[in-house]
């Protein structure tokens, strides 16, 4: 993976596929185990090029320079390794500004959300205690008019691993279409508290964004399975049912993997995973300075908070200087209280975007895969069939269906990405938007306290 | 007088000890008839009745720095930055100002006339150097004291010292001082002429001794304690300030990488491309707004550092006046015990044992003659200390008269000061939150066009 930059994209295929946890693998320990059970040696190099990266970031805190792209084998690695040391810095959410991301993504699904019939939240989380785990569900609200459902309303309780099923079943019964990120599986431990409020809630949203995204889809938001997802009672029940049609589709996949060169690989596909890999890195890019931004305010505040005190303690000193002295105490603990929030709201709404859009890169990348896969086989067969053509004057049936295969799948592929390229370019012109809207509300409150002591200052100059 | 002749009766009291500057102390008659003579005799020859307005009819500034090579002292090659002082005269006949003077001095030969003030203005808060070195930096400002910055800083600080001597009303008609923007060479032999450092009492100059004073006064011991704390909030201050800018600094200059990525990004993209593309240069100059803004600042805690070695001038007054209390209770414990022996050798009483009482009840009585010569020599040396007790004891009013009405001058001139500061600090931070506005509202509309 660290070697030709290009190259990098077949191989992380099989991996994704392979390194997917069988849904009913040990329905207890999965999310401590799942796929970091058979490290691959990619993975472990992708491990330590991210912690080396990271280490650098540490030692030179003074250094502002973030690189993008020194190495393609490091920043790939930063773009893979999903930095361990960002996360939400702790204790600094506050729950109260929490509904904002919310309020602007309804916002934002209502732009096309006329003909909708079909609605779904997650929320309420709540966390269960039992003898041989711990974890948290989420409640999953539908209210939809269409035939499938027989009620009006559902509503059920899943947990991380259902939806991670939920994902895991999309892509089998989906080969074709661009199956929308779950929300990182992993922390590491010990960095970031899995059952904090931040946390859950960070995830709530992020699990609740991965069903709208379904939800939107055309294709997707009638599948079977995320049906059941949405309505079964027991959804264990019918996990074990479909254990038979896993194995089956996973092979078909599988048994195409060889290193074959193809041929031609459409165009458009070919510039989508060039595109996908300067994306992703830049997004790293991106995800590490918006860390380091809410890294520097922080410290900013720590100081600020120590700052504003000290004209107090001063103020207790002096007579005639002691109200002004005040009022620029209180000034800059407006300020203090004005940079939490926006570095609360940067941490809450600004990372969580920008992680899913790096989580989606590698969604597009594996499913771009399989495309080259289907074309592959198609590609071999048709080879195979010019071989004895001679022989034969019609092309077989299985090549033509082989053939039906490759295009549906591309024009499957071409419409998820033109909607995911739509998607994308909305959701950041928001995300960015909210970015300048949120610094300008805290430069707002900075200059309101500071106009306001003004008068204060000048009055009593004039007085005397 | 209320030192009268030894009255029998008094004698068995302590001497008066009330406080120096006590306002209801019994003589205040004696200060008000003294105040008619030129207050600021402490000066001594220094003072320049001749030259009595002589600044308001000047200019002065230090207009330039320069970096020089010489030997110093011990014959070692040495770097100093000189200071170019430019005074002018402007009352002039077309209103217009004539460079009367101009000459280099450096930093030591300001710290030789700040010291020579010291000393012979004990009673005044005189006006404090800036740093001699760099204090209270952050990592991006240098602690070099030839750095160009920091010259700039410092020529500006000397300047301003000058004005404040200048425009302080005693201090301005000292001759030295005048001398000091006037005459370039033989300025320090003139200087050293004046014997001030002899003047000088050693014992101010360690820093922490302190007087075991019976009786102090409560406004010094105040101002004192005043003194200390503000210097210590005032460190503190700007020390925590160093960090905040230092932070800062670092917010603004990582946005810097949100330009060059968003430049490299919008290079992929179509429709996004050209929003993200100016988004970058908004970032750009946003990272780079932070050097004008801490620059700026740096100013405002020049402002502080002039108040935090101002503390120090104002200690340095309590301390003078703390002294000559101490001085002042000692000479009047020694009159009072001689006053307790010619009263023992008068009456033929013990009151304390002592090694006269010893002798006395060893080797018999003295006689009668040689008593009364006893007795003649301390009424002699009681009568000189009266005098020197009664010389202290107004010495030390007029110092307190003056000090006070000095630190009243400086108490204003701070609040003012400190008031203008203030308002020039809310006045930056209001800039650079336009500023912030300005730069994210540009951006927004990049963004929007995505």
């Amino acid at each position: 993976m660290s070697g030709g930059p290009p190259k990098a994209l077949p191989s992380t295929g099989p991996h994704s596929l392979r390194d997917m946890p069988h849904p009913l693998a040990g329905s207890s320990s999965e999310e401590a185990v799942g796929g970091d059970s058979t490290p691959s040696p990619d993975l472990l190099m992708a491990r330590s090029f991210g912690d080396k990266a990271s280490a650098l970031f540490h030692q030179t805190p003074r250094e502002f320079h973030i690189c993008s792209a020194a190495s393609d084998g490091s920043t790939k690695a930063c773009q893979d390794l999903i930095l361990p040391n960002g996360g939400t810095p702790a204790g600094t959410s506050s729950p109260a500004s929490s509904s904002s991301l919310l309020n602007r993504l309804q916002l934002d699904d209502d732009i096309d959300g006329e003909t909708r019939d079909l609605f779904v939240t997650v929320d309420d989380p709540k966390k269960h205690v039992c003898t041989m785990e711990t974890y948290i569900t989420y409640r999953i609200t539908t209210k939809s008019t269409r035939v499938e459902f027989d009620l009006p309303e559902y509503s059920v309780r899943r947990r991380y691993q259902d939806f991670d099923w939920l994902r895991n079943k999309l892509e089998e019964s989906q080969p074709t279409h661009l199956i929308p990120p779950l929300p990182e599986k992993f922390v590491v431990k010990g960095v970031v508290d899995r059952f904090s409020e931040e946390f859950v809630e960070t995830r709530r949203k992020a699990l609740d964004k991965f069903l709208k995204r379904i939800t939107d889809h055309p294709v997707l938001s009638f599948n079977e399975h995320f049906h059941v997802f949405l309505t079964a009672k027991d959804l264990n029940a019918y996990k074990k049912q479909g254990m038979a049609l896993l194995t089956r589709v996973g092979e078909s996949v599988k048994h195409v993997t060889g290193g074959y060169k193809l041929r031609s690989r459409p165009l458009e596909f070919a510039a989508v995973g060039e595109y996908l890999d300067t994306f992703a890195l830049k997004l790293g890019t991106i995800d590490r300075i918006a860390q380091r931004i809410i890294k520097e305010e922080i410290e900013y505040l720590v100081e600020l908070r120590e700052y504003g005190p000290v004209y107090s303690t001063w103020s207790a000193l002096e007579g005639e200087l002691a109200e002004p002295l005040e009022g620029v105490s209180a000034c800059i603990g407006n300020c203090s209280a004005a940079l939490e929030e926006l570095t609360d709201d940067m941490t809450e709404d600004f990372l969580p975007v920008l992680r899913e859009y790096i989580l989606y890169s590698d969604s597009m990348k594996s499913v771009l895969k399989k495309r080259d896969q289907v074309q592959a086989e198609y590609e071999a067969k048709l080879e195979a069939v010019a071989v004895r053509k001679e022989e034969r004057p019609k092309v077989p049936a299985d090549v033509e269906k082989c053939q039906d295969r490759m295009e549906c799948f591309n024009a499957d592929l071409k419409a998820d990405m033109e909607r995911w390229q739509n998607n994308k370019r909305q959701d950041f012109r928001q995300l960015l938007m909210g970015m300048a809207d949120k610094n300008i509300h805290y430069y707002e409150k900075c200059l309101m306290a500071w106009e306001s002591i003004i008068p204060l200052l000048q009055e009593r100059q004039e007085a005397k | 007088m209320e030192q009268a002749p030894p009255d029998p009766e008094r004698l068995l009291q302590p001497a008066p000890l009330e406080p120096l500057g006590n306002p209801d102390a019994g003589l205040e008659s004696v200060v008000v008839e003294e105040a008619d003579r030129p207050r600021d005799e402490g000066s001594g020859d220094g003072t320049m009745t001749e030259n009595n307005f002589w600044l308001k009819k000047i200019e002065i500034s230090v207009s330039e720095a320069e970096k020089r090579t010489g030997r110093n002292a011990m014959n070692m090659q040495e770097t100093y930055t000189a200071y170019l002082i430019e005074t002018r005269s402007v009352e002039h006949t077309d209103g217009q100002s004539v460079l009367t003077d101009s000459l280099w001095r450096r930093y030591s030969e300001f710290e030789l006339l700040r010291n020579y003030l010291l000393v012979c203005y004990p009673h005044i808060v005189v006006p404090p150097l800036p740093e001699k070195r760099a204090e209270f930096v952050w990592h991006k400002l240098s602690a070099d004291n030839m750095d160009p910055d920091f010259v700039e800083r410092r020529r500006i600080g000397l300047e301003n010292f000058l004005l404040r001597v200048a425009s302080h009303p005693i201090l301005c008609r000292d001759k030295i001082f005048y001398l000091f923007l006037t005459q370039e060479g033989n300025w320090k032999e003139t200087v050293n002429e004046t014997g001030f450092q002899l003047k000088a009492d050693s014992r101010l100059k360690a820093l922490n001794a302190t007087f075991r004073v019976k009786n102090p006064d409560k406004r010094f011991t105040e101002l004192k304690h005043y003194g200390d704390e503000l210097q210590s909030v005032i460190s503190h201050l700007l020390r925590v300030r160093a960090r905040v800018a230092d932070r800062l600094y670092g917010v603004y200059k990582v946005h810097g990488n949100y330009g060059r990525v968003f430049s490299e990004w919008s290079a992929i993209e179509k429709e996004m491309g050209d929003g993200l593309q100016s988004a970058g240069h908004h970032m750009d100059v946003y990272a780079s707004s932070i050097d004008d803004i801490l620059e700026d600042e740096e100013h405002y805690a020049d402002q502080l550092k002039e108040y935090l070695f101002y503390a120090e001038a104002l200690r340095a007054v309590c301390r003078k006046h703390e002294l000559m209390q101490y001085d002042l209770e000692m000479a009047a414990q020694d009159l009072a015990s001689k006053k307790q022996q010619c009263e023992e050798l008068a009456t033929g009483t013990v009151r304390t044992f002592s090694l006269k009482g010893m002798t006395t009840k060893l080797f018999g009585q003295e006689t009668p003659e040689q008593r009364e010569a006893r007795i003649k020599v301390l009424e002699d040396q009681i009568s000189e200390g009266e005098q020197q007790l009664k010389s202290k004891n107004l010495e030390g009013r007029e110092f307190v008269k003056n000090a006070w009405a000095d630190i009243e001058r400086f108490k204003e001139q701070k609040n003012r000061d400190l008031k203008e500061a203030l308002i020039s600090y809310a006045v930056m931070q209001i800039s650079m939150c336009k500023k912030g506005i300005q730069v994210w509202t540009n951006a927004k509309e990049c963004f929007s066009k995505m």
